[in-house]
């Protein structure tokens, strides 16, 4: 994988480039909007990190300029302003993921994965984590290449939490997912989520519940 | 910005520039007026004279009048100017006797000066004339019947008398708006000197200086200095708390700091990696806690200074809830805490607020509650009605907080009892400062069996402007 960060304080650039390297990334590291903007131009990057308060201008115009050109490597903003407007509009511009400073290297490794792994399934359709693998197009999931055989409604809960894998997987989007309309059940999904957890029982993979909010499909801590 | 409506001078000089104006009229028509009577009076009482001088001339031979005209008479009448004068005497009938011009007298105007000496204005040949007419009685002598003897003359020598009078009266009135306006233009500045000087007050003075103006006004100034002393008292008042603010912020900052500093020097003083890695960790620890303290600090101080930035709006407290809760629980800090959100209400529950601050609110809540709970501890949100209000808690099911020390709890610095280097104290004064923004009042409450459950009540939008 290939990283690019656009970041000016040296110390923060050479941690995350500590941080990101050893996962078996090339990082490249810019100080100025003006070289970032030649790399991006004339390389491919998997990834950019993005640091919006930079010396020669902001970090959203070259967000803007990228989305403008039509390219769509993921952008994770990272930057000292938490105000809810940047945030907004880093979205808007088109940015995939916010992190505000100080973070921690742990969160900023799982969304730097979780980014990668979305830019990846965007070439490939399968989704995959650890050795769980599900191909929405052929409607069948394997884990450690053998086939589970999920019923359809376990299928679609699954490929909802890989969707999401590494967040929460938001509880409505789930029941929109699991069962088609009607009437639902305030533990119906809690049934599918059990009997998909005893599927994954010793795989190191599980389901963590978040009360009122949704399910994770994580890598079990060890 | 300022936007300059004029001056003030310049009202004054319009409004009396129009007052001058308007009696000045009025005062011209009534010069005009008494000129002319001055004029037609002074000339009036000469055709009388020479009426009179006329009179006294006319002689009887036989019973016929004879009238020879006295030089004198007719010099009465001839002004300076060029004037035409006539003369005419009448009998009984009607008839002329003497007369040097062909002017006819109206009937109306014979019988008038029949009775008593008459005036008459006429126009003849298109000269206008003045005349006088009055009778003369030739009692005593042999007829009884008396003559009518008229004199007049055209109308210059009046007309240049009344003018010459009216342009003195144009002149003293000039003169006098003249030197009206120079008083005004002095009384003007004698007026507005307090406002110079006080404008000389405000400029002089210090940009840190926010004392009370002290000045000497008039009356229709003392609202508006009174107004800018206010003004200076809430700058003053504004100034010392965030002087006294940073004071706290920066000693506040200075403790880990120092913290770090003599970590760090006291590892790089030892040779033992042993050293260093725990010198690494606590270094580690003291970092996040400072830039954590930073992050309050700077919303604290937002919320204090930049009051009122952005309006409320209504707003779903559902939603800004459940998206707060989302992104807390799927932080680092919330891994090993089970942060759920209880059922929500299926009606919307609309608030007046202010969505950042609100998020603000959330995350310190949970923050909190994250930070003074043992892991494993379970923490949930949820929003309520209750009567006309929305009342919004967080529960968890750690320690609690001794009730001799809640009711401290939101001041700043206050960490409910505990003197560990945990937390800054910060948090809950951040949350009842948007509390009070917001008009909702702030419970701390036992849980039983066991933790602490907090109550943000918020009037539910339209209950309060």
């Amino acid at each position: 994988m290939r990283l690019i960060i656009v970041e000016d304080d040296p110390m923060i650039a050479r941690s995350l480039y500590n941080a990101l390297s050893p996962l078996g990334n090339s990082v490249d590291i810019f100080a100025h909007v003006r070289d970032a903007r030649a790399a991006l131009r004339n390389d491919h990057f998997d990834l950019m990190l993005l640091d919006l308060g930079l010396p020669d201008g902001n970090g959203l115009e070259l967000l803007s300029e990228l989305r403008e050109r039509g390219d769509r490597t993921p952008v994770l903003i990272l930057t000292a302003r938490d105000g809810i407007e940047d945030r907004v509009r880093g979205l808007d511009l088109g940015a995939d993921d916010y992190l505000a400073k100080p973070f921690s290297l742990v969160e900023l490794e799982a969304r730097v994965r979780a980014l990668l792994r979305r830019s990846q399934q965007r070439s490939d359709n399968r989704l995959t984590l650890g050795p769980l693998c599900l191909d929405p197009t052929a409607g069948a999931a394997t884990l450690d290449g053998v086939a589970l055989g999920l019923p359809r409604r376990e299928l679609r809960l699954l490929e909802g939490l890989l969707l999401h894998a590494g967040n929460i997987a938001p509880r409505e989007m789930l029941e929109g997912r699991v069962f088609s309309f009607g009437e639902v059940g305030s533990n119906a999904l809690e049934v599918y989520v059990s009997r998909l957890r005893k599927r994954l029982q010793g795989s190191g993979l599980c389901i963590r519940t978040f009360r009122g909010l949704g399910y994770r499909l994580e890598e079990a801590p060890t | 910005m300022t936007q300059v409506i004029g001056t003030l001078k310049a009202r004054l000089a319009v409004w009396l520039l129009v007052m001058v104006s308007g009696l000045g009229t009025l005062l011209l028509m009534e010069a005009y007026y008494s000129t002319q009577r001055a004029a037609e009076r002074a000339f009036d009482s000469q055709l009388e004279a020479a009426a009179l001088t006329t009179a006294d001339s006319v002689q009887w031979e036989g019973s016929t009048p004879v009238v020879r005209i006295p030089p004198a008479a007719l010099q009465i009448l001839a002004t300076a100017h060029q004037e035409r004068v006539f003369y005419a005497v009448l009998d009984h009938d009607g008839r002329r006797i003497s007369a040097n011009l062909a002017i006819s007298i109206p009937s109306a105007g014979q019988a008038a000066a029949a009775i008593e000496p008459t005036w008459l204005d006429l126009t003849q040949a298109g000269t206008r004339w003045r005349l006088h007419g009055r009778e003369y009685d030739s009692a005593g002598w042999d007829i009884q019947d008396p003559v009518q003897i008229w004199v007049g003359h055209t109308m210059s020598g009046r007309q240049v008398l009344a003018s010459e009078l009216f342009e003195r009266a144009i002149i003293r009135f000039v003169a006098m708006v003249l030197l009206a306006g120079i008083l005004m233009l002095l009384a003007m500045r004698v007026a507005l000197k307090p406002m110079r000087q006080l404008r000389h007050r405000l400029r002089r003075r210090q940009a840190d200086d926010m004392r009370p103006l002290n000045a000497r006004v008039p009356e229709e100034l003392r609202e508006m200095v009174e107004a800018l002393d206010t003004l200076f008292t809430r700058q003053r008042e504004s100034r010392d708390n965030l002087l006294r603010f940073t004071a706290d912020a920066s000693h506040q900052l200075k403790t880990p700091l120092a913290g770090l500093q003599s970590t760090s020097e006291l590892a790089l003083q030892s040779r033992d990696p042993d050293e260093w890695y725990r010198a690494l960790s606590d270094v580690h620890d003291g970092a996040k806690r400072t830039s954590r303290l930073a992050g309050q600090l700077l919303s604290l101080a937002r919320l204090r200074h930049v009051e009122e930035a952005d309006e409320c709006l209504p707003l779903d407290l559902r939603k800004t809830l459940h998206d707060s809760v989302l992104e807390w629980a799927q932080r680092e800090v919330a891994m090993e805490h089970d942060l759920g959100l209880a059922e929500l209400p299926v009606e919307p529950m609309i608030i007046q607020g202010q969505a950042w601050a609100l998020r603000e609110l959330l995350g310190n809540l949970i923050d909190n509650a994250l930070r003074y709970t043992p892991p494993g501890s379970e923490i949930t949100l949820g929003l309520n009605t209750i009567g006309n209000h929305i009342m919004l808690y967080i529960e968890d099911n750690g320690p609690g907080v001794d009730p001799e020390i809640r009711p401290r709890l939101f001041q700043p610095f206050e960490r409910g009892g505990r003197q560990d280097t945990q937390g800054s104290g910060l948090g809950l004064a951040i949350v009842d400062t948007i509390a009070q923004r917001h008009a909702a009042k702030l419970q701390v409450k036992e849980r039983r069996p066991r933790g602490l459950r907090i109550e943000v009540h918020f009037p539910a939008a339209g209950e309060e402007s």
